[in-house]
């Protein structure tokens, strides 16, 4: 991505509040921003490490789970709780981690799924923490100083401020030394230990900062919708950043966040678009065309249709 | 000029004269409407969406409100709070709807009640049962389903005759089944019943045998069974397989008696049922008239029969908000909000009229429906008194 | 017993996803769907057509092939070089398709499939079961006798096997390594939707109803072992008896947890299934 076209992207994001048609336009930006941030977690182990995680929903909710617990019940102020809530999540991932240390592909991502099982049924039955299916309304907004961070736009800006936190996070560890042990990871584990790199290591690391990413993204959600029940440990969750990353380009870091966007909008542009009944079936559809003629991700196909074009 | 053209400038200016006639702002009254379309309830939130359209096609029929034709913007919320809150922004901002109904389940509604504060737009909600839905100070909300606490007295009058000593629950695991055990567990210690235990299922469960084995070992006289319809045909089908044997009550009016007399057969026989509208015996409901010709119209339109025992919420939910539109004189929703609080209507399962509810200057609107009892007998509903 | 049967129409689903998920590598998020499927297709042959059970069934079966060599053909085959995170992508993208065309087609509303077996049960010595229940263990066995014999003894089952151990050696050999590919995923989808039609009358069809069936079919291959058909089978009768004990001691709330924690544990000391000493089936 050439400086021009970032720096304009970034101009475009910044002034997003300004030039926006209504406040509904803006929550669909807010919960893409937020899906950016989770998308963009989901990728450090989907497409740098090649370790899917199929239990990413966990994660999520933990950190929303626990950023609305603090909030409300110990009365925590919102950064001390969305810092809790990441240093959580991120100590679910190193369980996860280190549980796994022997299992790859298959078998790591059913730990995953069992996990998030596991949690989702604690979140559903554990009444006197969680308050089971009732769900915990009220969740407080953030406050910055003396401002309370509760309208929309300045809501916005929070978001955007953990995207690009979390993309400057994914980029440093992508270019540095680690990144390129996950890399060697995903492309030949057996050569990358052969060659000295530690692999568990490596594999624990990766998944504690994206657990740690996934509850960043779990605390934003919670103090945006206020209400924080078990369904945010729903499969459904976990299939949609999927769907982002993969659809957007695993492996690269444009991907996800492209990803986030156009399917954070695209179910809500269907809602406007279409009656209920084919909404569902019509994002189905779609999907599947899309993998059928972009089958390395949106982002990839873009960039190798450029550089087929040849340059004056 | 060709006859052809003749005729085609005739129509358009025909066209065009007949869409000048003149009436009140021919802009339609948009009213929303989120329901579960799709997901593990999308067939009781199309019940109650069924319920809704004939409500808006007989307000229409009759001129609509001050001859603005009333329009439903109907939105999934695919049972996932998240979308439930999606959709009420929708409506409010992009659609700007002065009154939306919903959500079905207390979770959706709970996730998009801060939206309503947040814009001020009041919703009606036709089916949650969750007792902080009413008391959260939310000003904007007014329910016409009865919390399980409401549920629970209305059935105490009846406890004796049942001749309830010793009751065991069993419920699906959602804040509607668990505060249900809560509401009725409190009312029947109250009148003097002992509980025995309190079983759970997941709601997409099909298989409740064991939960059926540990209450079979209770030695109890009756079960309470809370839960959507599909899984009361499962669980009465295993009961019977187990020879449970004893008497079975259903609440929170989901329990739709003649599917369940289609799908469970004889071994729905001789249980009870809490419902909210009774479309067997519709000149029993408190207006007779109307409740008849809503069973008479769904029929008409192909519904299914077991839907009414759900649908009738989605007329009167619109019902509701229609008058309340009328008595505001204008789609605004701060204006429609304040005429809620002075409804008084008829709606097919009794009287609507708000009354307070909740923490003082905040308070939310509940009012008291009609409660019944129902009981399969002979493979038919009966009234069992 | 009632653990039996469900682990029976489990192994069904089971054997099913592993030959797909073990064998060609496709993560098929959609294999709940082709058990939905299965139900309603029954459903329909039932209601419409108005056939007896049994050709319900097998109704149902030609519609889970059917579709299944439809989707291998359209969809996986064009991205067989593809990585496995795509095929899952465009399996999960069928998933929702599939799921939302059956919720607008036959309505939200659970369908009772009518069977014509008594619903008395039958006590056979300490034993009392359903005969429904008693009929679809049967089928159940049977089909899975049926596609034990197909793989191990059968010139298809051969030229499976040699395909997925060695594809270029198999195609050297003059296998169609194309309609090898489309007659497992089709395969593997009739048992599915098998499962479901056989399940459909025991409970109720409903759009949503293969969402967890996809669930369990996953824990069932990799307890059996990716690819390994024996373990398959035990492997869901194992977690069919499991769940049904594990919830009369635990919590009811917690029952599901059951299956999960094993599945954990089972990883965790031994990753490559309960069953891996088995000869993979290739």
């Amino acid at each position: 991505m050439t400086r021009v076209g970032g720096g304009f992207l970034a101009l475009i994001a910044l002034t997003l509040p300004l030039w926006l048609p209504s406040a509904y336009h803006l929550h669909v930006a807010i919960m893409a921003g937020i899906f950016g941030v989770l998308a963009l977690s989901l990728n450090l182990l989907l497409g740098y490490t090649g370790q899917l995680s199929l239990g990413h929903a966990a994660f999520f909710g933990i950190g929303a789970y626990t950023s609305a617990l603090l909030t409300l019940k110990l009365e925590w102020s919102f950064w001390p709780a969305l810092a809790a809530a990441v240093a959580l999540a991120g100590a679910a991932g190193w369980f996860i981690g280190r549980l796994s240390l022997k299992l790859r592909g298959a078998y790591f991502v059913l730990v995953t799924i069992s996990f998030a099982g596991v949690i989702s049924l604690v979140s559903v039955n554990w009444i006197e923490l969680t308050n089971g299916p009732l769900g915990l309304p009220g969740v407080p907004a953030p406050e910055l100083g003396p401002w309370s961070l509760r309208t929309k736009t300045a809501y916005y800006y929070l978001v955007l401020a953990a995207v690009a936190l979390s993309y400057v996070v994914s980029r440093r560890l992508v270019d540095s030394r680690i990144g390129r042990a996950f890399v060697a990871l995903r492309e030949n584990e057996a050569l990358a230990e052969s060659i000295g790199v530690d692999v568990t290591h490596y594999l624990v690391l990766a998944a504690v900062v994206s657990a740690a990413m996934a509850g960043l993204g779990g605390s934003l959600y919670a103090h945006y919708t206020r209400f924080v029940s078990p369904e945010v440990f729903l499969f459904s969750y976990t299939v949609t950043m999927v769907i982002m990353v993969v659809a957007g380009g695993k492996g690269t870091l444009a991907g996800p966040l492209v990803g986030a966007v156009l399917f954070t909008a695209l179910p809500e542009a269907l809602r406007a678009a279409t009656s209920w009944q084919w909404q569902m079936l019509a994002y189905g559809v779609l999907l599947v065309l899309l993998v059928v003629f972009m089958p390395r991700g949106i982002v990839p196909h873009i960039s190798a249709s450029f550089s087929r074009t040849p340059r004056q | 000029m060709p006859k052809r053209s003749i005729v085609l400038v005739a129509l358009v200016l025909a066209a065009l004269v007949a869409s000048a006639v003149p009436g009140e702002s021919q802009a339609p009254v948009k009213i929303g409407v989120i329901q579960p379309l799709s997901g593990p309830v999308a067939a009781s939130g199309n019940y109650v969406r069924m319920g809704a359209e004939i409500a808006r096609d007989w307000i229409n029929a009759k001129g609509g409100i001050s001859g603005r034709k009333v329009d439903l913007l109907i939105e999934d919320n695919k049972s996932d709070p998240k979308e439930a809150a999606s959709a009420a922004e929708k409506l409010i901002v992009r659609d700007k709807v002065p009154a939306i109904m919903g959500a079905w389940g207390s979770s959706m509604t709970l996730a998009a009640m801060p939206k309503l504060e947040e814009y001020g737009v009041p919703m009606v909600v036709e089916t949650s049962s969750a007792a902080s839905i009413t008391k959260r100070g939310n000003p904007w909300i007014f329910r016409i389903s009865p919390p399980s606490e409401m549920e629970a007295l209305g059935l105490e009058q009846y406890v004796d005759k049942l001749g309830v000593k010793r009751v065991d629950f069993l419920a699906v695991n959602t804040d509607w089944g668990r505060g249900s055990i809560t509401a009725f567990g409190d009312m029947l210690k109250k009148k003097g019943a002992a509980v025995g235990v309190a079983e759970f299922m997941d709601q997409s469960a099909t298989d409740m045998n064991a939960q059926i084995t540990k209450i079979k070992a209770t030695g109890g006289d009756t079960l309470f069974l809370t839960t959507a319809v599909e899984q009361i045909t499962l669980v009465m089908k295993q009961a019977q397989e187990q020879r449970l044997g004893r008497k079975i009550v259903t609440t929170g009016g989901s329990s739709s008696p003649t599917q369940l007399i289609k799908q469970a057969g004889a071994a729905a026989e001789g249980s009870y049922h809490i419902v909210f509208f009774m479309p067997w015996f519709p000149e029993a409901m408190p207006d007779g008239r109307l409740a008849k010709a809503f069973v008479d119209e769904w029929a008409k339109r192909g519904h299914p029969f077991e839907g009414l025992t759900e649908g009738f919420r989605g007329h009167d939910g619109i019902a509701t908000i229609v008058e309340a539109i009328k008595g505001a004189g204008k789609d605004d929703p701060k204006a429609v909000r304040d005429a809620l609080w002075k409804v008084s209507l008829m709606g097919v399962n009794g009287p609507i009229k708000f009354e307070k509810d909740g923490p003082a200057g905040k308070e939310s609107g509940q009012s008291k429906p009609s409660i019944f009892v129902v009981q399969i007998r002979d493979g038919k509903v009966a009234l069992p008194w | 017993m009632n653990g039996l049967v469900l682990g029976g129409t489990y192994a069904l689903l089971g054997i099913g996803l592993t030959l797909i998920f073990g064998l060609m590598n496709v993560v098929n998020f959609a294999h709940g769907e082709f058990y939905t499927l299965g139900a309603y297709a029954a459903f329909a042959a039932l209601g419409w057509a108005g056939v007896d059970f049994f050709m319900a069934v097998l109704a149902a079966i030609a519609a889970g092939a059917a579709l299944g060599w439809l989707c291998e053909v359209t969809l996986l085959r064009p991205l067989r070089n593809e990585s496995i995170d795509t095929t899952m992508l465009v399996m999960i993208g069928v998933w929702i398709a599939m799921q939302n065309a059956e919720l607008l087609v036959w309505g939200g509303v659970a369908k009772s499939i009518p069977h014509p077996f008594p619903t008395a049960p039958l006590v056979l010595g300490p034993v009392a079961i359903a005969p429904l229940r008693l009929f679809v263990l049967l089928i159940a066995v049977g089909l899975i006798a049926a596609s034990w014999l197909l793989i191990q003894k059968t010139k298809l089952g051969r030229a499976m096997r040699a395909t997925f151990q060695d594809r270029d050696t198999a195609a050297l050999m003059g296998v169609g390594i194309g309609r090898i590919h489309a007659a497992t995923f089709a395969f593997g989808s009739a048992l599915a939707a098998a499962a479901g039609a056989l399940l459909g009358p025991v409970f109720l069809a409903y759009p949503s109803m293969g969402d967890l069936a996809s669930l369990k079919a996953f824990s069932v291959v990799i307890l059996g072992g990716l690819g390994n058909l024996p373990g398959a089978t035990l492997g869901g009768l194992l977690l069919g008896i499991s769940e049904e004990l594990g919830a009369g001691y635990i919590s009811s709330g917690y029952r599901d947890a059951v299956g999960f924690v094993i599945i954990i544990l089972v990883l965790l000391f031994r990753p490559a299934g309960l069953f891996a000493r088995q000869e993979r089936i290739a």
